[in-house]
């Protein structure tokens, strides 16, 4: 008889009455053959995998991650809090010990949500592993904590919400910004000056295969794991590297997928897009369970596989070689490549961001303290095409005294001055939460 | 007028109920070497009662199948598998003579790779050398398609005494719940219809023309008929017949707790607004998970018979069970004269309960009172947290909308009911440990043989529709036709229910149904961004419920 070598969690919450539009990719029945799939091969039977029911996330995990304006309720559903609930009870399944480890199977997704919420952007309005991620760090202390985000488009919201977090590895692996949505992610992007390195990215060209992916994988990704040493593994498990996806161009296969599994190994995965939702989606889901279960996963193959077809040509993976090389070079070298900045003085970054699911247009003044004891204060200035100019100021975990009166100082300054329409408060160093 | 028998492990137990009440009940001690004597001796002493012609209709609970099952007496079955892409078929071998053969079909039940003919041949071939005349045939998905399975049925047609059909099992997906129960339905086939030609022959010689119907896990009946080629249905269905006896005793109505405290065990159901809850998928058997509809009950090694231990002044109850209660003549002090040290109840040889109970304490250095109600406190505490981790594990079961995520109705018990022989014993401990009534019926000694006289019939149906493909299918009762394309949701739940009640007025002729859609969705299938169909599925079922004109008369006031 079957038995899972790792006890498996799994959240499955396919949120059969939500969609964002009924024609829209992000729609009811996206989970539907992923359901038939796992139901049919009797998963949820096997002993050592468990299906759990998902926790539904607080306003409160969601205002210590984002800044939303006007207010969390305005720009979110109550689906969005079901998704991060998801992740979050995958978090605690394996924080308290009572899995190995854990996968949700979510939506609507996260990865592209970013630091600052005016709307949904990239299907996203919250971004779940981010909210995961500080649920975590609120209840089960201060961790080092490794996300690879294995989508097909670059993890912009995940990059930004860590962009200034030392604590956080982000890594990133996607199709190359130059021929897919968001048109990010280049191996330059390797985090803000308290974070050098702590960003990885990791553009592959399309057509990539099941060999180019496992190469950067077994190269790249788990080096530069094993240096951060976190003590979790975070895996956004986007689907849609998948050969037969309608909205990329990779030949990623299910094979591939589960492969990739088995050997990140992470402790938690949480599902973010994956739109081939007849022909990639069962097959991937299942290959990836069996991996994260530490089970047998060979004769997980798609109906219309194709090992010639999907095959590598022989110039991207010439490309990919040069490509890691690079990104490796790049990492070991990126205190010297990134400006960082004298400590004590505020490192300023302008970012104009389009939220192309709900048409927003936003521009941004982003200062981060340069400090060599903490992650640093955060100050955002927002103004939308929704709303008028908000701040967002945040004290990070571990802030040091000079980090935490300088927050003070500015929420202090900015209330007197008065000329913003709202203001977030965010002191993870307290746990001081407010808004004016 | 009723007859209902329920064959136990220890006792079978008759009942005849008329619409006045029980007319007649007895019990008798049940010969596990031929299983048919006790039902044949049971309705003899019935007879003594009531005139054979006044029976109208006789519901059966039998442990037939489960003994045979569990003991390994079955036939050798041919299994005949094909499953296609996922997890390797082999992890689900069971039984020697499992054969796969190459075809598949995916989850939408299209073909993906044809069944290979000559290996299904082959596969023929070898069971026929090794003598197997039943056979089971399951692929992958197929309540999506049954084409591959019936495609098997046709290849053995000269070959085989009789051969399941995964897909008439269960609409329900789950290859490996599909497998077990396809072999297990083969593997009595034949032992259990030798058993019906003989309950059939046997009520012509007595004279009786009654219906005859046979009780399974869930809770209701199905025809003696429908039985032969379903006797799989006929597993585990004796907790069934005593959660029906309590819902025919007590008029139950809010969400409540049922225990069914034997020597050994205590049996948990649990009721929700007055029904009983039924297992998401289905019972497990022999440690395999089937598709077979069953109550959802559990069971704690918590009876009246449990041995008590000491260990470093902790006492243990159950559970084992050596023997019956020194009450009754055992040796070893049990958890029944651990009640009998108490005032509020006994049972039996009292003085020799408190006897060996004193001794049990002597030993361990403990004051004898204290022993019995450290027993008691333990046995009572070990149901309750049973209890409290089954409705829980109800209240956390998935769900998969958002509105059921934010509105899903919670299970929390208003009051409980006991019945089996110590339950009266048992009441003050439970009440104080709930904080809630306990209901303890009066006729409880024979509640499971009344559960199966009243018992109703169920049944369950999943309807599946494409309306790109434009097939509507309904695998349990071979229903297969073409739809357009502007078929409706409600059209589904609409034809749902009157297949269902079509169905069963052909095979139970005379009951009134009422089927209900449990669940109805209805999902877009979009290409690009363009609609190309609808992907409909309806769940009906008629459920578990007991005969209402005979209620009233068993009815007490609980």
């Amino acid at each position: 008889m079957l038995k899972a070598k790792n006890k498996l969690g799994l959240i499955f919450f396919p949120a059969f009455d939500w969609a964002i539009s009924p024609t829209h990719p992000e729609r009811q029945e996206r989970l539907l053959y992923t359901q038939d799939q796992l139901v049919e091969e009797g998963v949820f039977d096997i002993p050592g995998i468990k299906e759990y029911k998902p926790d539904i996330a607080t306003i409160a995990d969601v205002e210590r991650t984002h800044f939303c304006f006007p207010d969390v309720k305005s720009i979110l559903t109550e689906s969005h809090l079901v998704s991060a609930g998801g992740a979050i009870k995958a978090a605690r399944l394996v924080m308290e010990k009572r899995e190995d480890r854990a996968f949700a199977l979510v939506r609507p997704p996260g990865h592209h949500a970013m630091k600052v919420v005016h709307g949904s952007r990239g299907f996203c309005n919250i971004n779940i592993e981010a909210v995961m991620i500080e649920h975590i760090r609120e209840n089960y202390g201060r961790k080092r904590i490794a996300i690879v985000d294995t989508d097909c488009h670059h993890g912009d919201g995940t990059q930004d919400v860590y962009w200034h977090d030392p604590d956080t590895l982000f890594i990133s692996v996607h199709q190359d910004g130059r021929t897919l949505y968001p048109g990010s992610g280049f191996t330059d992007e390797q985090g803000g000056p308290n974070a050098i390195g702590r960003t990885v990215n990791i553009p592959l060209p399309p057509e990539t295969s099941d060999e180019g992916f496992l190469y950067v994988l077994e190269k790249v990704i788990l080096p530069i794991l094993d240096e951060f040493k976190p003590d979790l593994v975070i895996n956004s498990a986007g689907q849609d590297n998948h050969y037969s996806d309608p909205i990329t161009n990779m030949r990623f296969s299910a094979q591939g997928y589960a492969r990739l599994n088995e050997l990140l190994k992470p402790d938690i995965a949480v599902l973010e897009g994956g739109y081939s939702i007849q022909g990639a989606l069962p097959y991937v889901n299942l290959g990836i369970v069996l991996a994260m279960a530490g089970m047998d996963y060979s004769y997980v193959r798609e109906p219309d596989f194709d090992k010639e077809a999907i095959r590598q040509e022989a110039d991207v993976t010439h490309y990919i070689k040069k490509l890691s090389r690079e990104i490796l070079d790049r990492h070991r070298r990126a205190r010297d490549l990134v400006m960082r900045g004298m400590p004590g003085n505020y490192f300023v970054r302008k970012k104009s961001i389009y939220y192309d699911t709900d048409g927003i247009q936003e521009n941004q003044v982003e200062s981060i303290m340069v400090c060599d004891d903490c992650g640093g204060v955060l100050k955002i200035e927002t103004i939308s095409s929704v709303n008028p100019l908000c701040l967002g100021v945040e004290v990070p975990i571990g802030a040091c005294e000079r980090c935490k009166s300088e927050g003070y100082r500015i929420l202090e300054e900015a209330r007197e001055k008065g000329k913003h329409s709202h203001i977030q408060f965010i002191n993870r160093k307290d746990r001081e939460y407010l808004r004016f | 007028m009723l007859l209902g028998i329920d064959v136990g492990g220890t006792h079978t137990d008759v009942v005849v109920v008329d619409g006045k009440g029980v007319r007649a009940a007895a019990k008798v001690v049940t010969n596990h070497e031929n299983l048919f004597e006790s039902v044949n001796e049971g309705i003899a002493v019935m007879l003594r009662e009531v005139r054979p012609t006044e029976i109208g209709r006789i519901n059966l609970s039998t442990t037939l199948s489960t003994n045979a099952i569990v003991e390994g007496t079955t036939e050798k079955v041919g299994m005949i598998v094909s499953a296609g892409p996922g997890i390797e078929p082999g992890h689900y071998k069971i039984g020697d003579h499992y054969h796969r053969v190459e075809g598949a079909l995916d989850h939408r039940g299209t073909e993906i790779l044809p069944l290979d003919a000559r290996q299904l041949e082959k596969a023929i071939g070898a069971c026929k050398k090794a003598g197997i005349t039943s056979y089971a045939a399951v692929s992958k998905f197929s309540p999506r398609n049954p084409a591959h399975e019936n495609a098997v049925r046709d290849a053995l047609a000269a070959a085989s005494d009789f051969v399941t059909l995964g897909h008439t099992l269960s609409g329900h997906l789950n290859f490996p719940r599909r497998v077990a129960t396809a072999y297990y339905n083969s593997a009595v086939w034949r032992l259990y219809n030798r058993f019906a030609d003989a309950v059939e022959k046997s009520l012509v010689e007595y004279g009786i023309r009654a219906s005859v119907n046979i009780l399974k896990a869930d809770g209701g009946t199905m025809p003696l008929a429908v039985s032969r080629t379903l006797p799989v249905e006929t597993i585990l269905s004796g907790p069934a017949a005593s959660v029906m006896g309590i819902l025919a005793l007590c008029d139950i109505a809010t969400d409540s707790v049922v225990l069914d405290i034997g020597g050994t065990t205590t049996d948990i159901a649990v009721f929700a607004s007055g029904a009983p809850l039924i297992e998401p998928d289905g019972i497990s058997l022999n440690g395999r998970p089937t598709l077979v509809r069953a109550l959802r009950t559990r069971s704690i090694g918590i009876g009246g018979d449990s041995l008590l231990r000491v260990n470093g002044g902790a006492v243990d109850v159950g559970p084992e069970r050596l023997g019956p209660a020194v009450a009754d003549g055992g040796v070893l002090a049990t958890l029944i004269d651990a009640f009998n040290c108490g005032k509020s109840v006994t049972h039996g040889n009292v003085e020799a309960s408190k006897k060996a109970i004193a001794e049990l304490a002597k030993k361990s250095g403990m004051q004898a009172d204290a022993l019995a109600g450290a027993a008691v406190a333990r046995a009572i505490s070990a149901i309750k947290s049973a209890v409290d981790a089954l409705v829980d594990e109800i209240n956390e079961r998935p769900v998969y909308t958002i509105h059921e995520m934010l509105e899903g109705r919670r299970i929390t018990p208003a009051r409980v009911y006991a019945v089996g022989g110590p339950a009266e014993a048992f009441r003050q401990g439970l009440a104080a440990a709930f904080s809630l009534e306990v209901t303890v019926p009066r006729d409880y000694s024979v509640a499971n043989a009344i559960g199966a006289a009243l018992a109703r019939t169920t049944m369950s149906i999943e309807l599946m529709a494409d309306t790109e493909k434009g097939v509507l299918i309904i695998p349990e009762i071979s229903v297969s036709r073409d739809i357009p394309g502007s078929y409706s949701l409600e059209e589904a739940g609409e034809d749902a229910r009157r297949y269902l009640v079509g169905h069963l007025g052909k095979t139970a002729p005379g009951e009134r149904v009422q089927a209900e859609v449990v669940d109805a969705a209805s999902f877009n299938m979009v290409k690009g961004y363009f609609t190309t169909g609808k992907n409909i599925r309806v769940r009906c079922q008629v459920k578990p419920g007991i005969l209402e004109e005979y209620g009233k008369g068993v009815r007490q006031s609980c």
